[in-house]
Protein backbone atom coordinates (compact mmCIF):
# COMPACT_ATOMS: atom_id res chain seq x y z
CA UNK A 1 0.00 0.00 0.00
CA UNK A 2 1.30 3.44 -0.98
CA UNK A 3 1.86 5.88 1.85
CA UNK A 4 3.01 9.44 1.16
CA UNK A 5 6.22 10.57 2.84
CA UNK A 6 4.16 13.13 4.80
CA UNK A 7 3.06 10.26 7.04
CA UNK A 8 6.61 9.77 8.28
CA UNK A 9 7.34 13.50 8.60
CA UNK A 10 4.90 14.48 11.29
CA UNK A 11 7.59 15.89 13.58
CA UNK A 12 8.73 18.13 10.72
CA UNK A 13 5.14 19.16 10.04
CA UNK A 14 4.52 19.89 13.74
CA UNK A 15 7.59 22.12 13.88
CA UNK A 16 6.57 23.94 10.70
CA UNK A 17 3.07 24.50 12.04
CA UNK A 18 4.52 26.06 15.18
CA UNK A 19 6.73 28.35 13.12
CA UNK A 20 3.76 29.43 11.01
CA UNK A 21 1.71 30.23 14.10
CA UNK A 22 4.56 32.31 15.50
CA UNK A 23 5.09 34.11 12.19
CA UNK A 24 1.45 35.08 11.83
CA UNK A 25 0.84 36.02 15.42
CA UNK A 26 -2.26 36.16 17.59
CA UNK A 27 -4.82 36.09 14.76
CA UNK A 28 -4.23 32.32 14.58
CA UNK A 29 -5.22 30.54 17.77
CA UNK A 30 -4.28 27.04 16.67
CA UNK A 31 -3.62 24.86 13.66
CA UNK A 32 -4.58 21.19 13.66
CA UNK A 33 -4.05 18.74 10.83
CA UNK A 34 -4.48 15.20 9.72
CA UNK A 35 -3.23 13.17 6.79
CA UNK A 36 -5.59 10.97 4.85
CA UNK A 37 -7.24 10.38 1.52
CA UNK A 38 -9.48 13.05 0.08
CA UNK A 39 -12.81 12.56 -1.70
CA UNK A 40 -11.05 11.41 -4.87
CA UNK A 41 -8.83 8.88 -3.07
CA UNK A 42 -5.71 11.05 -3.32
CA UNK A 43 -3.49 11.61 -0.31
CA UNK A 44 -3.90 14.96 1.34
CA UNK A 45 -3.12 16.95 4.44
CA UNK A 46 -6.15 18.65 5.93
CA UNK A 47 -5.36 21.74 7.99
CA UNK A 48 -7.98 23.08 10.40
CA UNK A 49 -7.20 26.61 11.48
CA UNK A 50 -9.00 28.38 14.31
CA UNK A 51 -8.86 32.17 14.07
CA UNK A 52 -9.67 34.91 16.51
CA UNK A 53 -13.19 36.17 15.91
CA UNK A 54 -12.02 39.55 14.71
CA UNK A 55 -9.60 38.01 12.22
CA UNK A 56 -12.26 35.65 10.83
CA UNK A 57 -14.85 38.41 10.48
CA UNK A 58 -12.76 41.34 9.30
CA UNK A 59 -9.46 40.07 7.94
CA UNK A 60 -10.21 36.60 6.61
CA UNK A 61 -8.70 37.28 3.19
CA UNK A 62 -5.40 38.56 4.56
CA UNK A 63 -5.01 36.08 7.38
CA UNK A 64 -6.07 33.01 5.40
CA UNK A 65 -3.75 33.93 2.52
CA UNK A 66 -0.85 34.38 4.93
CA UNK A 67 -1.50 31.01 6.58
CA UNK A 68 -1.67 29.19 3.23
CA UNK A 69 1.48 30.89 1.93
CA UNK A 70 3.45 30.33 5.13
CA UNK A 71 2.55 26.66 5.32
CA UNK A 72 3.52 26.21 1.65
CA UNK A 73 6.78 28.06 2.29
CA UNK A 74 7.64 25.82 5.24
CA UNK A 75 6.47 22.50 3.81
CA UNK A 76 6.99 21.07 0.33
CA UNK A 77 3.62 19.38 -0.12
CA UNK A 78 4.24 17.96 -3.62
CA UNK A 79 7.49 16.37 -2.38
CA UNK A 80 5.56 14.92 0.56
CA UNK A 81 3.06 13.37 -1.84
CA UNK A 82 0.04 15.27 -0.56
CA UNK A 83 -2.31 18.02 -1.66
CA UNK A 84 -2.89 20.61 1.06
CA UNK A 85 -6.36 21.71 2.12
CA UNK A 86 -7.04 24.53 4.57
CA UNK A 87 -10.30 25.16 6.38
CA UNK A 88 -10.89 28.02 8.79
CA UNK A 89 -13.33 28.82 11.53
CA UNK A 90 -13.57 31.39 14.26
CA UNK A 91 -13.11 30.84 17.95
CA UNK A 92 -16.79 31.51 18.66
CA UNK A 93 -17.93 29.18 15.85
CA UNK A 94 -15.85 26.40 17.35
CA UNK A 95 -17.22 27.21 20.79
CA UNK A 96 -20.70 26.47 19.45
CA UNK A 97 -19.77 23.41 17.40
CA UNK A 98 -17.39 21.88 19.97
CA UNK A 99 -15.79 19.58 17.42
CA UNK A 100 -12.84 17.70 18.97
CA UNK A 101 -10.87 17.71 15.72
CA UNK A 102 -10.69 21.51 15.92
CA UNK A 103 -9.98 21.73 19.66
CA UNK B 1 -21.71 38.71 -18.70
CA UNK B 2 -20.66 35.07 -19.08
CA UNK B 3 -21.82 32.04 -17.16
CA UNK B 4 -18.80 32.07 -14.83
CA UNK B 5 -19.39 35.67 -13.71
CA UNK B 6 -23.09 35.05 -13.22
CA UNK B 7 -22.35 32.00 -11.10
CA UNK B 8 -19.94 34.00 -8.96
CA UNK B 9 -22.63 36.63 -8.38
CA UNK B 10 -25.09 33.86 -7.50
CA UNK B 11 -22.60 32.37 -5.06
CA UNK B 12 -22.15 35.76 -3.38
CA UNK B 13 -25.92 36.22 -3.17
CA UNK B 14 -26.48 32.73 -1.75
CA UNK B 15 -23.67 33.21 0.76
CA UNK B 16 -25.08 36.47 2.07
CA UNK B 17 -28.61 35.12 2.27
CA UNK B 18 -27.49 31.82 3.79
CA UNK B 19 -25.53 33.58 6.53
CA UNK B 20 -28.25 36.18 7.16
CA UNK B 21 -30.99 33.54 7.40
CA UNK B 22 -28.72 30.99 9.09
CA UNK B 23 -29.82 28.43 6.51
CA UNK B 24 -27.49 25.47 5.92
CA UNK B 25 -28.88 24.57 2.49
CA UNK B 26 -28.22 28.05 1.09
CA UNK B 27 -24.69 28.00 2.50
CA UNK B 28 -24.11 24.63 0.84
CA UNK B 29 -25.41 25.98 -2.49
CA UNK B 30 -23.13 29.01 -2.12
CA UNK B 31 -20.04 26.82 -1.73
CA UNK B 32 -21.05 24.56 -4.59
CA UNK B 33 -21.81 27.51 -6.85
CA UNK B 34 -18.52 29.21 -5.99
CA UNK B 35 -16.70 26.12 -7.24
CA UNK B 36 -18.71 25.92 -10.44
CA UNK B 37 -18.05 29.59 -11.10
CA UNK B 38 -14.31 28.88 -11.19
CA UNK B 39 -14.84 25.68 -13.19
CA UNK B 40 -16.66 27.63 -15.89
CA UNK B 41 -14.11 30.44 -15.74
CA UNK B 42 -11.45 28.03 -17.01
CA UNK B 43 -13.76 26.32 -19.48
CA UNK B 44 -14.91 29.63 -20.98
CA UNK B 45 -11.35 30.82 -21.27
CA UNK B 46 -10.32 27.65 -23.04
CA UNK B 47 -13.17 27.39 -25.51
CA UNK B 48 -13.21 31.06 -26.51
CA UNK B 49 -10.05 30.39 -28.49
CA UNK B 50 -11.70 27.62 -30.47
CA UNK B 51 -12.43 29.00 -33.90
CA UNK B 52 -15.73 27.23 -34.47
CA UNK B 53 -18.25 28.93 -32.25
CA UNK B 54 -20.95 26.30 -32.72
CA UNK B 55 -18.60 23.65 -31.27
CA UNK B 56 -17.54 25.53 -28.15
CA UNK B 57 -20.19 24.15 -25.81
CA UNK B 58 -19.32 20.61 -26.89
CA UNK B 59 -15.63 21.28 -26.37
CA UNK B 60 -16.36 22.66 -22.90
CA UNK B 61 -18.08 19.43 -21.92
CA UNK B 62 -14.77 17.62 -22.41
CA UNK B 63 -13.40 19.18 -19.22
CA UNK B 64 -13.69 16.99 -16.16
CA UNK B 65 -13.11 17.76 -12.53
CA UNK B 66 -10.33 15.29 -11.68
CA UNK B 67 -7.81 16.27 -14.36
CA UNK B 68 -8.53 19.96 -13.72
CA UNK B 69 -7.62 19.55 -10.07
CA UNK B 70 -4.64 17.29 -10.74
CA UNK B 71 -2.96 19.60 -13.23
CA UNK B 72 0.31 20.35 -11.48
CA UNK B 73 2.74 23.23 -11.79
CA UNK B 74 6.21 23.67 -10.33
CA UNK B 75 7.94 27.07 -10.45
CA UNK B 76 11.46 27.21 -11.87
CA UNK B 77 12.77 28.14 -8.43
CA UNK B 78 10.52 26.39 -5.93
CA UNK B 79 11.45 28.63 -3.01
CA UNK B 80 11.40 31.82 -5.01
CA UNK B 81 8.51 31.86 -7.50
CA UNK B 82 7.98 34.87 -9.74
CA UNK B 83 4.84 36.96 -9.20
CA UNK B 84 3.11 35.24 -12.12
CA UNK B 85 4.13 31.80 -10.86
CA UNK B 86 2.85 32.66 -7.37
CA UNK B 87 -0.49 33.77 -8.81
CA UNK B 88 -0.78 30.48 -10.71
CA UNK B 89 0.11 28.49 -7.57
CA UNK B 90 -2.56 30.41 -5.65
CA UNK B 91 -5.12 29.66 -8.35
CA UNK B 92 -4.27 25.95 -8.28
CA UNK B 93 -4.46 25.75 -4.49
CA UNK B 94 -7.74 27.66 -4.34
CA UNK B 95 -9.32 25.60 -7.11
CA UNK B 96 -8.42 22.34 -5.33
CA UNK B 97 -9.84 23.68 -2.07
CA UNK B 98 -13.05 24.81 -3.74
CA UNK B 99 -13.45 21.45 -5.43
CA UNK B 100 -12.99 19.57 -2.16
CA UNK B 101 -15.41 21.84 -0.31
CA UNK B 102 -17.94 21.55 -3.15
CA UNK B 103 -17.81 17.77 -2.84
CA UNK B 104 -18.41 18.04 0.87
CA UNK B 105 -21.16 20.64 0.58
CA UNK B 106 -23.02 18.48 -1.90
CA UNK B 107 -22.56 15.06 -0.28
CA UNK B 108 -21.55 15.28 3.39
CA UNK B 109 -24.83 15.75 5.23
CA UNK B 110 -22.98 15.70 8.55
CA UNK B 111 -21.05 18.87 7.80
CA UNK B 112 -22.33 21.69 10.03
CA UNK B 113 -21.38 24.80 8.13
CA UNK B 114 -20.46 28.09 9.72
CA UNK B 115 -20.17 31.58 8.30
CA UNK B 116 -16.40 31.32 7.90
CA UNK B 117 -16.77 28.22 5.69
CA UNK B 118 -18.97 30.17 3.30
CA UNK B 119 -17.05 33.43 3.41
CA UNK B 120 -13.84 31.55 2.72
CA UNK B 121 -15.25 29.80 -0.34
CA UNK B 122 -16.42 33.11 -1.76
CA UNK B 123 -13.05 34.66 -1.02
CA UNK B 124 -11.26 31.81 -2.79
CA UNK B 125 -13.48 32.03 -5.85
CA UNK B 126 -13.04 35.81 -6.05
CA UNK B 127 -9.29 35.38 -5.77
CA UNK B 128 -9.27 32.79 -8.57
CA UNK B 129 -11.17 35.20 -10.84
CA UNK B 130 -8.85 38.12 -10.08
CA UNK B 131 -5.59 36.20 -10.32
CA UNK B 132 -6.52 34.10 -13.32
CA UNK B 133 -7.62 37.15 -15.31
CA UNK B 134 -4.36 38.84 -14.43
CA UNK B 135 -2.19 35.97 -15.69
CA UNK B 136 -4.32 34.15 -18.25
CA UNK B 137 -2.35 35.41 -21.26
CA UNK B 138 0.99 34.36 -19.77
CA UNK B 139 2.69 31.28 -21.22
CA UNK B 140 2.55 29.31 -17.98
CA UNK B 141 -1.17 29.98 -17.62
CA UNK B 142 -1.88 28.91 -21.21
CA UNK B 143 0.08 25.71 -20.64
CA UNK B 144 -1.69 25.12 -17.34
CA UNK B 145 -5.05 25.40 -19.04
CA UNK B 146 -3.96 22.67 -21.44
CA UNK B 147 -2.85 20.53 -18.49
CA UNK B 148 -6.31 21.01 -16.94
CA UNK B 149 -7.67 19.68 -20.18
CA UNK B 150 -5.45 16.62 -19.57
CA UNK B 151 -3.01 17.45 -22.37
CA UNK B 152 0.39 15.81 -21.79
CA UNK B 153 3.67 17.65 -22.24
CA UNK B 154 5.27 14.75 -24.15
Amino acid sequence: MYLPSAVTKQAEIDAAVQRVQQAIGPDVLRIRYEIGEDWSGQWAIFFRIVLKDDAARRRLRDVATKVVWELARQLDFPAMGVFAYHNFRSESEQAVLQEPAWA
Amino acid sequence: MGLADELLEDAQFLANKGVRDDRQTLMRRAISTAYYATFHLFVEDFVEHWEFEDQRARLGRMFSHGPMRNAAFTPKEKKNPTAVEQDLLDVITAFGQLQKDRQRADYDSGWRLVETDVRDSIRLAEDVFIKWRKIKDEDIARHHLLSMFNAKWE
